[in-house]
């Protein structure tokens, strides 16, 4: 089993739901963003195009992050997952440093989203439900926790909302797809074939699990 | 209001992004650390060889304090750093075995300093000493150089580079710890050596420069960065012309004039020697730009 997603650039609509729902489920602190836009422009004037790609940790197959970090805190699970253990993490940064994709997130020190005014009741409520340790890094995780708990309740993560990543519940034009690219029968693993998805930046030789169909 | 890590959008990962965590703010100290655990080590090394102990013991102590303590003291939870020698990443994270090579060294570099000042025959002892001190000051080299994401690092001169740099530096550092207690026939037969390792040093910066240049778009960013941007004076001001052409330069003209170089003047010459090295591990750390995730024709250069 290998946990994947492939994201369909010509239905994005560069919308920010993936982005702003990950931060709200997870009640990131400012600075912090496990899912990302990227937004470039191609082409030269009169003819220029602008090009949205959603950004997320990529799930390598064969990771440098896990490779790297000295107390085996990052490690990449049975389902292809990766997965940081806050509390075995020593802050070194090495993760950070190596991930060519830059995917990953050290939380150095709670700060308030308003300076000055104290935590919100937001990031109260947040602090208690996702407490995040200082010096430590972290990363997306694909919602370890939704899938996992979906799987104990025997459901499909990618076709059951519980256990899907919220990332994909949020798209408004349903441009991401979860599922497990080994069963040759997802949706995943078929868009991949037929539509020739491609991975981001493969000379690193990190087969990222998250595949984008460019059109 | 302090600047947010990585709060430009429109630039990050969509042009050359320069990585951060490790020069900027606390990641100052992994710069710092990086050089004296080598210096150190580089140091232990040559001392060891040309038989100077206090050269050993300011040698280990650079590298126990300095180094190990700046390195502890950038942890985001030092208080873990114990993991590191109970886990197995020794088997693929360059920094595990940093970690064993440094903590080896340090042990056996104590006992063998003990041997030493109780005038015991110790040269197998000795060896295995020296063989982890080489590997403490190699590994920084390998430590940067997996990092492919910044082609700056991932070229095999960089641990060559900083192998020579912190044996070269070593070098400079037990001349004045001998000169300065009174050995100074040492300091005298180590002096040559510093002439030649410079050399070497000059050639493989050139190379190193030269090579990643041509080893793709970011790479060349970088050099482009260091050599004309802003960094440009660090890299010519202080690596180039205080670094390797004045002590060259001087070196040569008091050779002219006298065969022994005053005492003074050569501390002057090995303190800009270890500062021009400073200050070039600054600008590779600096200078370490991840390429672009996603085509884009907006690049800034």
């Amino acid at each position: 089993m290998r946990w994947g997603m492939v994201i369909n650039l010509t239905k994005c609509v560069g919308c920010y739901a993936c982005a702003i729902s990950c931060k709200q489920e997870y009640f990131l602190p400012p600075g912090m963003m496990w899912s990302r836009l990227l937004i470039s422009e191609i082409g030269q004037y009169p003819r220029v195009a602008r090009q949205t790609y959603p950004v997320l940790c990529n799930h390598c197959k064969e990771p440098l992050c896990t490779k790297v970090c000295p107390t085996g805190a990052s490690q990449r699970r049975e389902d292809g997952i990766i997965s940081v253990n806050a509390d075995k993490c020593v802050g070194c940064r090495y993760c950070l440093i190596v991930c060519p994709y830059q995917a990953r997130s050290y939380f150095q020190k709670r700060k308030e989203y308003f300076p000055g005014q104290g935590l919100t009741e937001f990031e109260k409520v947040g602090e208690k439900l996702y407490p995040l340790q200082h010096g430590v890094v972290y990363k997306c995780d694909f919602c370890s926790k939704r899938i996992d708990d979906g799987i104990k309740k025997g459901m499909k993560p990618g076709i059951d909302r519980e256990a899907t990543p919220v990332c994909v519940l949020s798209c408004p034009t349903k441009a991401r797809v979860f599922g497990d690219l080994d069963d040759p029968n997802s949706e995943v693993a078929i868009l991949r074939g037929s539509r020739k998805a491609i991975q981001l930046r493969p000379e690193y030789c990190t087969d990222p699990s998250v595949y984008y169909i460019l059109g | 209001m302090k600047r947010i890590l990585q709060s430009r959008p429109y630039e990050f990962m969509i042009q050359f992004t320069p990585q951060r965590e490790w020069i900027e703010r606390r990641g100052i100290l992994v710069w710092l650390a990086l050089y004296f655990i080598e210096l150190g080590a580089g140091t232990f090394i040559v001392s060891s060889i040309f038989g100077v102990l206090p050269g050993m013991f300011v040698g280990w102590l650079i590298c126990a304090v300095l180094g190990g303590g700046l390195h502890l003291l950038y942890l985001g939870r030092p208080g873990r750093a114990w993991r590191m020698i109970i886990s197995s990443g020794w088997k693929t994270s360059w920094m595990s075995r940093g970690l064993y090579f440094v903590v080896t060294f340090l042990v056996l570099g104590s006992v063998q300093m003990i041997l030493t000042q109780r005038l015991s025959s110790t040269t197998g002892l000795l060896i295995i000493t020296d063989f982890f001190a080489f590997c403490t000051v190699a590994y920084a080299g390998f430590v940067m150089n997996f990092v492919n994401g910044i082609q700056l690092w991932n070229t095999a001169l960089l641990p060559a580079l900083f192998t020579l740099s912190g044996v070269w530096g070593g070098i400079g550092l037990s001349i004045v710890v001998a000169s300065s207690t009174g050995a100074e026939m040492i300091a005298i037969r180590l002096e040559p050596w510093t002439q030649v390792f410079l050399m070497g040093y000059a050639f493989i910066i050139s190379t190193y420069l030269v090579s990643v240049r041509y080893s793709g778009l970011a790479g060349r960013f970088s050099v482009r960065n260091m050599l004309t941007g802003k960094w440009g004076m660090l890299f010519w001001g202080l690596v180039v012309s205080f670094g390797i052409l004045f002590p060259v330069g001087a070196t040569f003209l008091l050779r002219v004039q006298s065969s022994i170089i005053a005492n003074t003047f050569l501390y002057i010459l090995i303190f800009f020697e270890l500062l021009g090295d400073l200050s070039l591990r600054y600008c590779i750390l600096r200078c370490g730009y991840y390429q672009p995730m996603i085509p884009s024709t907006n690049f800034s250069f």
